[in-house]
């Protein structure tokens, strides 16, 4: 096995045992971990205190229990979190932040502390008007307080310095995970779908910074090689996330290639900056202000559509993979407008409606399979 | 001679083809994927045909079944091949409704007979052949009987709820409460021909529309899509086979590539 085999089967089975991998990374590092629910979550502030901040993106646990507190038409991502918790999959984490995007993680946020007693909540809301003066600094109020609750968790105060050094921690994440996306194209057999998704998934449950620097050895160790011949489709995915393995192995199997991504679970969390002036806490403010194309947060000039044409065109992209999210209202409400835009556009494009559990996977692989004869 | 063989949920067919495009064998099996559908299709096709299983130069297999059906040189979805037999058998084909034993489809067509774009239902019976076979059941009567008897209705009766498990329900509380079995037959077709027109509406149902797959067979259904669509269908010469022969006509054309 070469090194870059070595470094995508260390990371693919992180992305594939999450619990086990981040009880690894709690022991290598000697830090408490903080569960992060969907979407965005400070987790700047969670390193800053010497924590681990570990992404809970719900996985392929039956459910039985969450039933009790989620109706049926919630999504199956949040359906799954909340089973993992009553089941006590998250015992071992010193805290869960639960930010409130949607109307099931507000129910979330107010059945936690009953479901699940055990794991201490750090409730969040984020501003939806996040660009004005107001939404800004109500952000910083809530990190503020945020905040305080790590620094109780972790027993030590942060400083600016942390959260600075953090900052930059991150930003070296994001210009990392920027250019790995880029190079998918060169590598695509190498990087296929399912692959690139578990080494951006792995970054979930594990320290960012030993994360970062195996991303950026894989890099230099792919860029050693010649680049190899894509001759597959060229695919957009959005979305809240693409998975399950049935979906992503079917994607490969049609040589259907992930050029670039707008999934929220993907780049949606490393595409925008901080910016450069400003106290820490402003600066990630400032971030959520300037983040746009993402169906959770409020965007009056609905720059979404355009946001995957240009997508579409710098990548020469054949065409854009919908991945809806079953239940998912904010990503439904926004399928309509970039959908016209799209088809404006004379972009060819994929609807899968997906579920993280699915048990037959029999009709997404004859719709992804007719794109492809069809897009050819 | 090149063959094309789809296999669906509930049923499987067979077409053989020449090189100049006639149809020499042609064979439908009421029982689908997992059966020996498959196998007695294409063995009653081959008899059809007058030929040996030797003398098939490539085959392509098409339909739910596809995957695992390994007799065959190469598989293409059921999308694909319903487009191509369609647009062979009725060349100003814009739209195609395929309506089979447990999907729907709309297609849309280019002007070179090639998928443009396309919906299938979601995992749901709703509007599909399965949906008319439990009415069939409750109604007593035989699926090919279903279109007959709804010819007789005298009253519009709406089945409200989509789900199939749900009106079937609901129609048996209605049959109960004196419905008279040629209405409800009707409103079956109806409920059908909502669901189908809902999803073609996500793309568009350009003119001329084409309807493939075994409920094609079923008039009360064309006929129930026609006012709920404001267009007029046409219904494909054996409209089972066309997924066949799409399958059939992609043989032809990749041995000839190979060759």
């Amino acid at each position: 096995m070469n090194r870059i085999q070595e470094i995508i089967a260390e990371l693919v089975e992180t992305a594939n045992h999450p619990a086990k991998a981040v009880k690894a990374s709690m022991k290598e590092t000697g830090k408490k971990a903080v569960g992060c629910f969907p979407y965005y979550t400070p987790d700047e502030i969670i390193y800053a205190a010497g924590l681990l901040p570990v992404g809970l993106w719900g996985g392929q646990t039956d459910i039985k229990l969450a039933d009790k507190y989620l109706q049926s038409f919630c999504c199956s991502i949040m359906r799954i979190n909340v089973e993992q918790g009553l089941k006590g999959m998250y015992d071992f984490l010193s805290a869960v932040i639960i930010p409130a995007y949607c109307d099931t993680l507000k129910c979330i946020c107010d059945n936690w502390h009953v479901a699940v007693p055990q794991t201490y909540l750090i409730p969040m809301v984020y501003p939806q008007h996040r660009k004005i003066a107001a939404g800004v600094a109500y952000l910083i109020d809530e990190y503020k307080r945020v905040q305080k609750e790590l620094e109780t968790i972790a027993g030590k105060k942060i400083t600016e310095k942390d959260l600075e050094d953090s900052i930059v921690l991150y930003e070296d994440y994001r210009k990392t995970m920027r250019q790995f996306t880029a190079i998918v194209s060169k590598y695509s057999k190498t990087l296929n779908a399912k692959t690139r998704h578990l080494i951006i998934k792995a970054a979930y449950f594990m320290d960012k910074r030993l994360y970062t620097i195996k991303i950026k050895e894989l890099m230099e160790e792919l860029k050693k090689l010649p680049e190899e011949k894509l001759d597959g489709i060229k695919v957009v995915v959005t979305g809240i996330l693409a998975e399950t393995d049935a979906l992503l192995d079917a994607f490969v199997q049609n040589k259907i290639v992930f050029v670039a991504d707008d999934l929220a679970h993907e780049s949606r969390q490393f595409r925008t900056s901080v910016r450069s002036e400003g106290t820490a806490l402003e600066r990630l403010a400032y971030r959520i202000a300037d983040h746009d194309g993402c169906s959770l947060l409020y965007d009056e000039e609905k720059k979404h559509g355009q946001l995957l044409i240009d997508l579409v065109r710098e990548n020469h992209a054949d065409g854009v993979v919908v991945c809806m999210m079953k239940f998912c209202n904010p990503e439904e409400f926004d399928y309509p407008i970039y959908k016209k835009e799209l088809e404006a556009a004379g972009i060819p494009m994929l609807y899968l409606e997906i579920e993280q559990k699915m048990d037959s996977a029999e009709q997404i692989r004859t719709r992804i399979q007719s794109f492809a004869e069809m897009v050819k | 001679m090149f063959l094309g063989i789809d296999i669906g949920s509930s049923s499987s067919k067979a077409v053989i083809i020449n090189a100049q495009l006639e149809i020499l064998g042609k064979a439908v099996f009421n029982t689908g994927a997992g059966t020996q559908g498959p196998e007695k299709a294409v063995g009653a096709a081959l008899r059809e045909a007058g030929i040996s299983g030797d003398e098939i130069k490539f085959s392509v297999v098409t339909g739910y079944g596809r995957m695992t059906y390994d007799k065959a040189d190469k598989q293409i979805t059921e999308i694909t091949c319903h487009a191509r037999g369609a647009a062979h058998m009725i060349p100003s084909a814009r739209t195609v409704i395929d309506i089979g034993g447990q999907d729907a489809k709309v297609i849309r067509l280019d002007k070179d007979g090639k998928v443009e774009n396309f919906v299938m239902n979601e995992k749901c019976a709703a509007g599909t052949g399965r949906f008319l076979e439990v009415m069939a059941r409750i109604l007593d009567c035989s699926i090919g009987n279903l279109s007959s008897l709804s010819e007789n209705a005298s009253e519009e009766i709406i089945i409200s709820n989509t789900c199939t498990v749900f009106a079937e329900s609901e129609v048996i509380s209605q049959l109960s409460s004196g419905a008279k079995r040629e209405n409800v037959a009707q409103g079956a077709h109806k409920s059908v021909a909502k669901r189908v027109a809902g999803l073609g509406s996500r793309i568009g149902l350009a003119p001329d529309v084409v309807m493939t797959g075994g409920v094609a067979l079923n008039k009360g259904v064309v006929a129930a899509l026609e006012k709920e669509i404001g267009q007029k269908i046409t219904v494909v010469e054996n409209p089972q086979i066309i997924g066949a022969i799409g399958a059939a006509l992609y043989a032809l054309e990749t041995a000839s590539k190979l060759s």
